[in-house]
């Protein structure tokens, strides 16, 4: 068992708890002892970084002093945004001796632990995508997927910049494919899978995000897909909770289920009903397919939102 | 990419295929055709085309100028992905055998095969008024002396060639064709950011407008093209960040960002349910409450009491206060990092890897249609 620092984020801390629980769930099963921090707060997604960036170094460094602080060499993450903003920050403050000793003095200012750099924040789904964590997935996977048709949605922060985030070949990643597949579902393939669902502007340019979030549910709705699976619960919240939104712009009723990493993983892991918490819609799907029913698919679910406007 | 280590340059020649998305406007006809090369092994892109254009078909148009980098002429998609075709060497990939699937750049009309329409590139680039103002116009005794501090700021946004590679795959403009867009708005803070400049706070109102730097949807797509190192993203960050600090903070956007700041300090997680009549005003806000509400039956929403406290939130508190204290507002916060993120290596822990040995998926690339 590796020991890790979990770090949840607001999410998975809050509106997503399904995440929290499923990969709580999940972790032993892949060789991960989860070793949550307490002490945390948001990393500030994109915001705090164009709003305060000075701020957004801080709080950052903030979140890897506790990590660091456990003991553990590894920051594990279950968001894409959270990936980026820790990498972007953790970067920063390894490669310039002179940034990291001016924040991390002004963090033990506060009651903060110092930070001295050698913590490395990586996301659950590179932890399962090779090494150890993928044995481990492929012999845990036991009751598989029985070949549902699952789209990989990457989203954009896990992937891009490249220079920062560096798993994997920007345009052709391979990780959640080979996850899916290593559960015995069909990965379906369609170009918008590495592109954005337009989550960050969905509240000040609804129009526009729309418009992006469009092309990947349609896409893989037309490719044939089950379901959707993404590593990233902002990405999850708005291809999830906006289908409603794109169906009264657009008059196109998706009822795209959307999974997260980890749900979809437990799934194929065994692991009960109640530690995925699946909104009910979806678990009859996925449930259904699993258990051998996948050939007679009745219509699709609703999206978990379905809520009417 | 193949990993057969390149032969001394010029010492052997490469035999390669790729395909061309040809285009002609005017009929409208579109066909995707293959050509086989042969090519000295340093070729790039460019010469490749060169070599189609001299040998095999002259009817095939591009354009070209430097053929070093630095004209911005060369911009193209190989793979559905923008390049420039003078900076992108061919040795690796004739050695996988992959044939590559070259087309025009996107968000822009395609004229004919690969050249495309840089008008609406330039009337963005104009919008940003693209010279400086340094408020006065009498010509001087001595020099007017910018340090090297100074000119670090607007470094990365000065490298820009104008190559539009960035521009091809934004994801917002494909969305709102009037986005000014990353190179625009690189320009922009390359203004903004000038400590000559007297304009900074009309600019950065302009910047602020309904198609302007709250448009962006951090795809980092254009970060990831730019063959220059510009990061255009880090860039409309910086605008942000300058905008709030001049308290330019009208858009929706601005305050969606400022929102993350009060919850961080706060109680240390994002408030969501608030999230959505801070950014949006009262009015939308009551539109949206159905919607919320719907969220929150779903448990997608927290319930609004007691808010959710994040433990030792004093910390984060004290820490912005003395941040405040230390002075680095704005661009700065960004422009600090910048040294070290540009000294990342591409070690196993950074840069892209290979894919999976036993995954070499026959993928159509994203857009690989022009
Ligand atoms: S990225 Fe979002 S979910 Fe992740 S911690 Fe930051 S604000 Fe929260
Ligand atoms: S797709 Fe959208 S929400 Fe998901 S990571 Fe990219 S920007 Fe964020
Ligand atoms: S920012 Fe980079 S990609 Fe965009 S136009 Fe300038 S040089 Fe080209
Ligand atoms: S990060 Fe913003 S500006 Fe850059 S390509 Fe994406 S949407 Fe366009
Ligand atoms: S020919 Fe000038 S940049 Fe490529």
């Amino acid at each position: 068992m590796r020991r890790v620092a979990y770090y949840k984020g607001c999410l998975a801390s809050l509106s997503a708890k399904e995440l929290d629980t499923s990969t709580q769930a999940l972790a032993p099963r892949v060789g991960l002892e989860l070793i949550e921090l307490e002490s945390v707060t948001c990393c500030g997604a994109g915001d705090i970084h164009e709003a305060e960036p000075d701020y957004y170094l801080h709080l950052n460094a903030r979140i890897l002093a506790y990590a660091e602080a456990t003991g553990a060499d590894t920051l594990l993450t279950v968001c894409n945004v959270c990936t980026l903003n820790l990498r972007q920050a953790n970067w920063q403050l390894k490669n310039d001796e002179a940034l990291r000793e001016r924040v991390s003095t002004n963090l033990q200012r506060v009651g903060v632990p110092p930070y001295n750099a050698t913590v490395e924040v990586r996301h659950l789904l590179w932890e399962i995508a090779e090494g150890e964590g993928y044995e481990l997935l492929k012999a845990t996977a036991h009751r598989g997927l029985k070949g549902l048709r699952i789209a990989p949605f990457y989203g954009c922060q896990i992937l891009r910049p490249s220079k920062i985030l560096g798993f994997e070949d920007p345009d052709r990643p391979w990780s959640l494919e080979r996850i899916i597949e290593a559960c015995g579902g069909e990965a379906i393939d369609y170009p918008a899978k590495v592109k954005c669902c337009g989550f960050p502007i969905i509240q000040a340019r609804e129009e526009t995000a729309l418009g992006e979030l469009i092309q990947p549910i349609e896409q893989a709705k037309d490719a044939g897909a089950d379901a959707i699976v993404t590593p990233c619960p902002l990405c999850h919240l708005s291809l999830d909770a906006w289908q409603s939104k794109l169906r009264a712009a657009t008059g196109k009723d998706f009822r795209m289920p959307i999974l997260h990493l980890s749900q979809l993983v437990g799934v194929a892991a065994g692991l009960e009903e109640s530690e995925l918490k699946f909104p009910l819609r979806h678990l009859l799907t996925i449930g259904g397919a699993v258990s051998g029913a996948a050939a007679s698919r009745g219509p699709a679910p609703e999206p978990s939102s379905g809520v009417e406007l | 990419m193949a990993h057969a280590i390149a032969p001394v340059p010029g010492s052997t020649t490469m035999e390669l295929a790729l395909k061309i998305w040809r285009y002609n406007a005017e009929t409208g006809a579109k066909e995707l055709r293959r050509y086989e090369v042969e090519a000295p092994d340093w070729a790039t892109l460019l010469d490749v085309l060169d070599i189609v254009k001299d040998k095999h078909d002259g009817t095939l148009a591009y354009r070209k100028s430097c053929r070093m980098m630095i004209c911005g002429s060369c911009g193209m998609r190989m793979d559905g992905a923008a390049v420039l075709a003078c900076k992108t060497r061919m040795w690796d990939i004739a050695q996988s055998g992959h044939e590559p699937v070259i087309s025009p750049m996107g968000n822009l009309p395609v004229v004919k095969d690969l050249v495309v329409d840089m008008s609406p590139f330039w009337g963005k680039i104009r919008a940003v008024k693209p010279w400086l103002e340094p408020g006065y116009d009498e010509v001087a005794e001595k020099e007017r002396i910018v340090s090297q501090q100074q000119m670090n700021v607007i470094h990365k946004e000065a490298l820009c060639i104008m190559c539009g590679c960035c521009v091809s795959e934004c994801n917002s403009m494909e969305s709102d064709p009037e986005f000014l867009g990353p190179a625009a708005l690189a320009k922009g803070f390359r203004f903004v950011g000038d400590a000559r400049d007297q304009t900074a706070p009309e600019r950065l109102s302009d910047l602020n407008s309904e198609h302007g730097i709250w448009d962006c949807t951090r795809c980092y797509f254009c970060n990831e093209r730019c063959p220059k190192g510009v990061d255009p993203r880090d860039a409309i960050a910086k605008l942000g960040a300058e905008s709030i600090k001049e308290g330019i903070d009208h858009d929706m956007g601005a305050k969606h960002a400022k929102w993350f700041v009060t919850s961080a300090k706060t109680t240390g997680w994002l408030r969501e349910t608030e999230l959505v009549p801070k950014t949006q005003g009262i009015v939308s806000a009551i539109k949206q409450t159905k919607f919320a509400l719907g969220l929150a039956k779903r448990g997608k929403v927290p319930p609004p009491v007691p808010p959710h406290v994040a433990d030792r939130v004093k910390e984060s508190r004290a820490l912005y206060n003395l941040v405040k204290e230390q002075g680095r507002d704005g661009a700065l916060g960004i422009v600090q990092g910048e040294h070290a993120l540009g000294r990342i290596e591409f070690t196993e822990e950074a840069g892209v890897r290979e894919l999976a040995p036993e995954l070499q998926p026959g993928v159509e690339p994203p857009h690989a249609e022009g």
